[in-house]
């Protein structure tokens, strides 16, 4: 194992973490080599973050033994001081799933940020980072805006931000936490790439996904891990796909992905028409529209305005008045950000279900119907945990003690009570395992088989996922919405439609209206 | 959100007493005495409970509520104060001119006036955030300082004793003041209707739709608006209102209960000390009846404290301050810990 050619750059064994009664991390290993890129996967709740947490110095384990670049940094008679500074100084660059950047600086200032130059004096180092962000551009392709707010970004070009951030740092041990869930097809193939590239450089890189296919045509080793052990560590070369997704689910009957079945739409039920900057969009009950796009095309506020939601524009965004809208009454919306537009994480399960239901009438009690029916709502949050299958302590326990996993889950049951006519789902399996994936794919098609069947809008940047689930399919660029021909329905036609079709399109359409 | 856990009130007074008791001691004050002294001021007999202790309770209980009530909806109104002497001067005006009323009719009506009044004192205010996006902070407590010297002024000139040499107003008439609560004692039945707003809004919070989304907005904004699709703008209105309503009843209550006249001055920084008492609390609306007889019991007994062991009455805010400072280091705490939590959710 500890061949002097092919060091270890990270090296963990025994590791054991828990929160309160949760067993996040229970006897869990891993080692990464120097020069390799080596993939990290599991299911949602088997211990990713917690791991790649302990890594950072941002927790620390209970138990186990952590080794970076040949040190001892936590174990047996070891200082128990590995601070998220010491990871840095070892090395260990992290681009985190959730972002750390200030919103009201621009992408240049918070990428200046606690880089030291002597030079620069007192002044942040603005040229220094440009020129930088110049050179990682020109090697790896990733774009990113340096003049606009951080706040007026999309969470795709954020993620762009971030990663060029730790790049900045010229990490060894380079950690990315889903970082391929935002990016658009062109973007991924960059940078697993540039993930390539710098392990090729004698980096060690480790890779965080849940999207299998790219993990295994980037990785050289995969470690698994399932409820916070590791059940697999591996050669690329000697796994498939199916091998490192029964390790991660330990089931294989779980896997089978959901038939395509081919039923007529139903009676039209929902029928309305929307116009947002140029979208006339027509929905009919008991059918998938699907919406590809790249993040930042306009997808959200369609996605807002269709579920009824505030049409505000943000920065960059249409701005246009949102127009004719006929919605239904019940529409059900399962945002991207579950943390935090779905969910309020200090509000136990009960309260979140309450969100948004709090007029329903079986809920509502009192004078005037001004009073909320608590038992009623528990008992509803009750009958949800058990038929959507979320792990959870009960109903009493925060939002926030859940996994992304069980959160989705949450949102998912709560948005579908009541049987909506409409609904809007905003990439709704994002940076969610294949269980995850598979539970809210097997709910969306269920629903639309259903006796009652709602109208269903999926806006996803995944483009399997819009392929797979949707009717009908159609395109999103710069705020404008086409529908795919039936002959293009491909992963390459309609990605090709999202990124270069898009271009000559807007501009055709800004020659005709302005 | 500025929650302590639950221990941090505990905490934070007895940390409060700790340091206190240490200053004072190497102040070369005899800290038993003073201490004694304190306690006797605040709690040593019926008259120290009733006519200091929870007499002076009943402004901070009210500004508290008012504090916790907009604080819960992450509404930093800082201008209880001056909503508190806009509600004084409403209140005194109403019951002068309509003393020759029966007190059936004028108190409510005083009330009802001096509730008007603090909420239009906080209008400005809700306008400025929700229109413009104008920091409440700021403006609430500009306004604080607008209200105090347009008190002074109307004492001084308008509002004046008739033979305008005391710079005050003449008395209220007996019917527009409040009756006793406590026989023998100078507590007043504003103090029962203090502690029965606060059950009324705690039973808001806890059992109401409106109080469950108003908490919502104020714990989480963004999913209050989206998944919740609260009108989180009119909610904040009504809210930030309502808090400037509950402030400016305390200026009337004080007034028709204990001051019997309008003097400018009229409070000692209780919408500011409203601040303490209510994160004290834990923005917990029964919790602040607890938290304001504390602040109460404070002040009562400083003044005792200064007349037996010479401890001046500056140490009272010193107190008060060491309170919230420890309030804010559980809260702190707590935020840490929460990042702590937060880690296994994203696994």
């Amino acid at each position: 194992m500890t061949d002097r050619e092919v060091r270890a750059a990270v090296r963990i064994r025994g590791l054991r973490r828990t929160f309160g009664s949760v067993v996040a991390l229970d006897d869990a290993r891993l080692e990464v080599r120097a020069g390799e890129v080596h993939a990290l996967v599991g299911e949602n709740g088997a211990g990713k973050t917690t791991l790649l947490s302990v890594l950072a110095g941002h927790l620390r384990p209970d138990a186990g033994e952590v080794e970076v670049d040949g040190a001892s940094v936590f174990g047996a008679g070891r200082a128990r001081g590995w601070s998220t500074r010491d990871a840095w100084n070892r090395g260990v660059g992290m681009v985190h799933q959730h972002f750390a950047l200030v919103p009201r600086l621009t992408g240049e200032e918070n990428l200046s940020l606690g880089v030291r130059r002597a030079r620069s004096g007192w002044a942040l180092p603005t040229d220094w980072v440009r020129e930088r962000v110049h050179r990682i551009r020109a090697e790896t392709g990733l774009e990113v805006d340096l003049s606009r707010q951080v706040e007026a970004l999309s969470i795709g070009e954020r993620q762009r931000l971030e990663i060029v951030k730790v790049l900045l740092r010229d990490p060894r041990i380079l950690v990315l936490d889903e970082p391929t869930a935002v990016l658009a097809p062109s973007e991924v193939e960059g940078l697993l790439t540039l993930l390539r590239r710098l392990a090729g450089e004698g980096r060690a890189v480790l890779l965080v996904a849940h999207k299998l296919d790219e993990v295994l045509r980037v990785a050289d080793r995969i470690t698994v891990l399932r409820n916070g052990r590791t059940v697999l560590e591996a050669d690329r070369a000697a796994v498939t796909a199916r091998s490192v997704a029964e390790a991660m689910v330990g089931d294989a009957e779980a896997l089978d992905a959901p038939q395509r079945t081919t039923v007529e739409p139903g009676e039209v039920r929902a029928r309305w028409l929307g116009r947002t900057d140029g979208v006339d969009l027509e929905l009919r009950a008991g059918e998938i529209v699907g919406i590809a796009g790249v993040e930042g095309n306009g997808q959200r506020e369609l996605a807002r305005a269709l579920a009824g939601r505030e049409t505000a524009a943000g920065p960059g965004g249409s701005g246009g008045a949102p127009g004719r809208i006929h919605l239904p009454d019940r529409v059900a919306y399962v945002p991207q950000d579950r943390g935090r537009e779905g969910l309020i994480g200090s509000f136990d399960l009960a309260e979140n279900v309450a969100l948004g239901h709090h007029a329903d009438p079986d809920v509502r009690g009192g004078p005037g119907g001004a009073f909320l029916r608590w038992n009623a709502l528990v008992a509803r949050t009750r009958e949800m945990i058990h038929t959507f299958g979320i792990r959870t302590s009960g109903s009493r326990a925060t939002a926030a003690s859940l996994s992304g996993g069980n959160q989705q889950r949450l949102v998912v049951a709560r948005e579908l009570h009541g049987s909506p006519e409409l609904v809007v789902a905003e990439n709704p399996t994002r940076g969610l395992d294949v269980a995850g994936a598979r539970f809210v794919h097997d709910q969306l098609h269920r629903l639309r088989r259903a006796k009652h069947a709602p109208a269903i809008v999926l806006v996803s940047t995944d483009l399997d996922e819009v392929l797979a689930l949707s009717d009908r399919v159609f395109t999103i660029v710069r705020g404008r919405l086409t529908e795919v021909p039936e002959a293009e329905r491909t992963r390459e036609g309609v990605g090709a439609r999202m990124l270069e079709a898009g271009e000559g399109r807007a501009a055709r359409a800004g020659e005709g209206t302005s | 959100m500025i929650r302590a856990r639950w221990w941090g009130p505990f905490f934070a007074i007895g940390l409060a007493l700790a340091v206190t008791s240490v200053a004072l001691a190497l102040g070369g004050y005899d800290v038993p005495q003073a201490l004694g002294a304190l306690w006797r001021g605040a709690f040593g007999s019926e008259q120290a409970i009733a006519s200091f202790t929870l007499k002076r309770s009943v402004p901070l209980l009210l500004t508290g509520l008012a504090v916790a009530l907009a604080f819960r909806a992450g509404i930093w109104n800082i201008g209880a104060e001056g909503q508190l002497y806009a509600g004084a001067v409403a209140g005194f005006t109403v019951g002068f001119v309509g003393g020759g009323l029966p007190a059936a009719v004028v108190i409510p009506a005083m009330l009802a006036a001096s509730l008007v009044a603090g909420a239009a004192w906080a209008a400005f205010p809700t306008v400025m955030k929700l229109r413009g996006g104008t920091n409440e902070v700021i403006t609430t407590l500009l306004l604080n300082f607008v209200a105090i010297h347009l008190t002074a002024w109307l004492i001084d000139g308008p509002l004046q004793e008739p033979q305008g040499v005391y710079n005050e107003t003449a008395p209220l008439p007996e019917s527009a003041t409040l009756g006793t609560l406590w026989p023998g004692t100078d507590l007043h039945v504003g103090f029962a209707l203090a502690v029965a707003l606060a059950v009324v809004l705690w039973v808001v919070f806890r059992f109401t739709r409106v109080g469950f989304l108003i908490r919502a907005v104020g714990e989480g904004p963004e999913a209050a608006r989206i998944a919740g699709r609260v009108d989180s703008g009119r909610l904040s209105a009504g809210v930030f209102l309502a808090s400037g309503a509950l402030a400016g009843l305390a200026g009337a209550v004080h007034v028709a209960g204990v001051d019997l006249a309008l003097y400018p001055g009229l409070s000692q920084g209780w919408g500011y000390t409203a601040i303490a008492v209510a994160l004290l609390a834990r923005l917990n609306p029964l919790a602040v009846i607890a938290t304001a007889i504390f602040f109460g019991a404070i002040q009562a007994g400083g003044t005792s404290m200064q007349r037996v062991a010479g401890v001046p009455l500056a140490w009272v805010n010193v107190i008060e301050a060491i309170t919230v400072i420890g309030v804010l280091i559980a809260a702190r705490g707590r935020s840490r810990s929460g990042g702590d939590a937060g880690a296994p959710e994203a696994a």
